[in-house]
């Protein structure tokens, strides 16, 4: 009987113990957690209900109170605005422009700069050096470069057809511009995550296809692909989304001109809410642009196989 | 004896697909760099070119003669230099901050035990599909409501929150042996000493690459700023660059003079630290 007790008073208080343990771990957990975490709500979680809710309303700028509830009239707005469509096609454009070239191209130099070559390490830092620059330097790099009267393109061109595009003042050529910019501008980026998923492949295979004599074309088919299939998802939709919101080539370099076709989504929104302080209509924009990007992101998760892979 | 010659016969043909592949191979690759080079060279070159040669219509790579005016004019009579402090002060701030909150965050969310841990985990992480400028809007009248336009505090703030840095930092941390913290606990060693003198200097080469990666991306942001920023005195580089474009009277080699100023200390980070800053891109990819 004593000995019962005493065993279970001993018990309880091992169980005390611990309990005050795991008490204080949880107190010290949620310490840590709480600077990132209150950023993180009132900068990111807070921001995008608010911006849900805003898009509900003909929000009042100056008196946020007097914003009036007109439910989706944003949402069925946007849909009847033809200049809204005109920049999701552009947008449309320029990723269709970019994105497989910047993943292609990216992919061919990887693969290059992973042979056994001399220099690599210089060819691999002037890939990678314009994604260090802002986009702003990048731009005014390029309108030097595209200028019709000085430039460096038109010359050259010029002496070889006998005549050159207006770059960025021509219809046709202006977005191929700002795409041929952005390539130059981010192509380090996607180059430097296949490098190194190139060289995560395990040498091994090759060796293995060699012996059964596949041919070289073969091997990239069979072993190359495969094996990097994550990264070359990873690139595509990381390129995608930020082509989709491509901004400050745009505002930059041709403002959205000439005549309309360079005007893309994110430019839409900023001047809806900027210059002509429409908040709920822009905040209406955003979540439009938020259900594209998500969906792609859920999409790519579906292809990559789930988080088992 | 045939079948001798035609293997040797095959060995050569073979030898001279290689080589032409080989050589296929560094006249793709090194011609690649010598066009990714251009925009630097054209750069350079009319920043140091004299007014009379700028606008002729055969390019002078090379300019006659080498002039530093551009240089000393847009020094005089622009705010570059504040531009650039200011540029310095906000990358800077945001970098420490996030070292630390992430770090601590990271810490806690896999070297302690407390409920509700798997759900933040997964919030923060599920927040990565949140596009940049999907919160603009409404993050705009938060700032504007707690009175922090054209405030560094304005800018830093939301540009800390991001998951990025508490992503990567968990991968780490996570695979930190446990032997040693218990051992650290058993010698007396607080929650804190664990962290601070424990993990952090053993987790310096992540987040050395984090610091870098938050550094230059905090450095070169252009949307947020510029709808943060409404005074000519606290526009970052890349705000102030597209202010000047717009505001001069158009002279090339002013602006190339800029951009070669605004993108000097990036590049000196980078040729220094490239390691680094390659090694923070590519623990993207792998944990992506």
């Amino acid at each position: 009987m004593s000995v019962g007790n005493r065993l279970s008073r001993q018990l309880s208080r091992v169980r005390e113990n611990t309990d005050a343990v795991r008490d204080r771990q949880a107190i010290e957990g949620i310490l840590f957690a709480l600077p990132y975490l209150l950023v993180f709500s009132i900068f990111l979680l807070y921001p995008l209900l608010k911006g849900l809710y805003m898009s509900l309303f003909d929000w009042n700028a100056i008196y946020p109170s007097e914003s009036e509830f007109v439910l989706l009239d944003n949402y069925v707005r946007m849909m009847n605005d033809p200049l809204f469509w005109v920049a999701v096609k552009n947008t449309v454009y320029f990723v269709v422009l970019t994105v497989p070239t910047l993943v292609i191209l990216g992919l061919l130099l990887a693969l290059g700069v992973n042979r056994q070559i001399k220099g690599r390490k210089f060819l691999r830092a002037v890939f990678f050096s314009p994604y260090i620059l802002t986009v702003s330097v990048v731009a005014l790099i390029w309108i030097e470069m595209y200028a019709p009267q000085y430039g460096v393109f038109n010359y050259y061109i010029e002496l070889a057809l006998g005549s050159a595009p207006n770059w960025l003042n021509s219809h046709l050529f202006a977005m191929p511009a700002l795409a041929l910019t952005t390539i130059w501008w981010t192509l380090g980026f996607n180059f430097v995550i296949l490098l190194s998923a190139r060289q995560g492949v395990p040498e091994r295979l090759y060796e293995a296809a060699r012996l059964d004599g596949a041919s070289s074309w073969n091997a990239f088919k069979d072993i190359t692909l495969p094996q990097m299939k994550p990264a070359l998802l990873f690139v595509t939709v990381v390129q995608f989304i930020a082509s989709f919101q491509i901004f400050g080539q745009p505002f930059i370099m041709t403002g959205g001109g000439p005549g309309n076709t360079t005007e893309t989504v994110v430019m839409y929104l900023y001047k809806a809410a900027f210059n002509q302080h429409e908040f709920g209509y822009a905040a209406a924009v955003g979540y439009f642009l938020f259900v594209v990007l998500v969906g792609v992101s859920l999409v790519n998760y579906r292809l990559a196989g789930g988080p088992d892979e | 004896m045939s079948d001798e010659t035609g293997v040797g016969r095959e060995g050569r043909r073979f030898l001279d697909v290689e080589s032409l592949r080989t050589a296929g191979l560094y006249v793709g690759l090194y011609g690649v760099a010598f066009l990714f080079l251009l925009p630097y060279l054209w750069m350079l070159s009319l920043s140091v070119k004299p007014r009379d040669e700028m606008f002729s219509k055969v390019p002078h790579w090379i300019p006659s003669e080498v002039t530093f005016d551009w240089y000393a004019f847009v020094l005089s009579e622009s705010m570059l230099a504040r531009w650039m402090l200011n540029t310095f002060a906000i990358a800077g701030a945001t970098t420490v901050l996030v070292l630390v909150i992430d770090s601590l965050i990271a810490f806690s969310l896999t070297r302690l035990d407390w409920p509700g841990q798997r759900i933040v985990l997964s919030v923060i992480i599920a927040s990565f599909m949140v596009p940049a400028y999907v919160n603009i809007v409404p993050l705009y009248t938060l700032v504007a409501d707690l009175g922090l336009v054209s405030s560094f505090a304005g800018v830093i703030l939301p540009l800390t929150a991001g998951p990025l840095g508490v992503f990567l930092l968990v991968q780490f941390f996570r695979d930190f042996p446990d032997e040693i913290e218990e051992a650290a606990r058993l010698d007396g060693f607080s929650t804190f000493q664990i962290y601070s003198r424990l993990m952090l200097p053993l987790m310096k080469s992540p987040l050395t690459a984090l610091a870098l990666f938050t550094f230059v991306t905090s450095w070169n942001q252009f949307l947020w700023p510029l709808i943060v920023l409404q005074s000519e005195a606290s526009y970052t580089l890349p705000i102030g660059l597209v202010t000047l474009s717009s505001s001069q009277v158009f002279q090339p080699g002013l602006m190339m003079a800029a951009t070669m100023l605004a993108s000097l200390p990036l590049f000196v980070v980078f040729l220094l630290l490239q390691d680094y800053l390659i090694s923070a891109v590519r623990i993207q990819g792998t944990t992506g």
